[in-house]
């Protein structure tokens, strides 16, 4: 279970506490509407446009999986999945503008995200802005043994 | 039917968010009584969800079965979830999660009114 404000390691804070829990927040309402739509599009109508509508299914379980992440400070798991984020909006964002034929305007990641508000854009620039900012100053107390046991599972 | 009970969830949404939004501002966690404003919002979703299950049955309206349900379901968990989420935090991000929520459930709820075509 997610506790409340702990004695954190120095200089390094769990990713899901303070704004970290909006964050989480977001994360999770975005998770969980990219996951409905791509599960309904695969699984009403995936001939229509397969390459977009598996595309779709995919962002919204790494959405998923960045919002464990992150709500758990699972630290490697959440930068893996918010780069994977950034690399796919931009790749995404920048083909539907220039084909639109291969992806018609159905993904979370069409349009650098406008169908969400920009949403998928601006969030995982938050989550890489939020993962550096919450470790930073970890690399200086290595030395000492750690205050706290790691906050994982 | 559906839309006196839409503008009764849209109402309990913006009403929940509005004392979360004061709570915000004043610095506080969220209380336990907000949550039990949540568990109110909660029954009433749980009637619209019959009400539409006993109006689709009925058949006069082509809906398109799965979006509506996948709506319905999903407005069904975002507030539980995000309540135990932000009673976990003792900070004033705790009332920016409950916040966050209420608006998720009120804008779902103009979308489940457009699907329905109401």
């Amino acid at each position: 279970m997610a506790s409340g404000p702990r004695g954190a390691a120095p200089g390094r804070r769990p990713t899901g506490t303070g704004a970290g829990r909006l964050l989480v927040a977001v994360y999770g309402v975005l998770a969980l509407a990219a996951s409905a739509r791509g599960l309904y599009q695969v699984g009403t109508k995936l001939q229509e446009a397969p390459v977009a509508y598996v595309l779709s299914l995919v962002a919204g379980l790494v959405y998923a999986v960045a919002t464990y992440a992150l709500a758990r400070d699972l630290r490697t798991l959440a930068w893996s999945a918010v780069v994977f984020e950034v690399v796919g909006v931009l790749t995404v964002g920048t083909l539907s503008l220039v084909d639109v034929g291969d992806f018609p305007d159905e993904t979370v990641w069409s349009q650098f995200g406008a169908g969400y508000g920009y949403v998928p854009l601006v969030l995982p620039l938050v989550g890489l802005w939020w993962l550096r900012r919450t470790g930073r100053g970890a690399s200086a107390v290595d030395a000492r043994p750690p205050a706290a046991p790691p906050a994982v599972g | 039917m559906l839309v006196p009970l839409a503008l009764l969830v849209a109402a309990l949404c913006l009403a929940l968010a509005v004392w979360a939004a004061w709570f915000v501002v004043a610095d506080r966690a969220v209380v336990l009584r907000q949550l039990w404003g949540a568990a109110v919002v909660e029954v009433v979703l749980a009637v619209q969800a019959v009400v539409l299950g006993v109006l689709q049955a009925a058949g006069d309206r082509d809906v398109d079965g799965w979006l509506l349900w996948g709506y319905v379901a999903t407005q069904l968990v975002v507030l539980p979830v995000a309540a135990a989420w932000a009673f976990a935090e003792r900070t004033r991000w705790s009332s920016v999660v409950l916040l966050v929520a209420a608006l998720t459930v009120a804008f779902l709820e103009l979308r489940l009114l457009q699907i329905w075509g109401a």
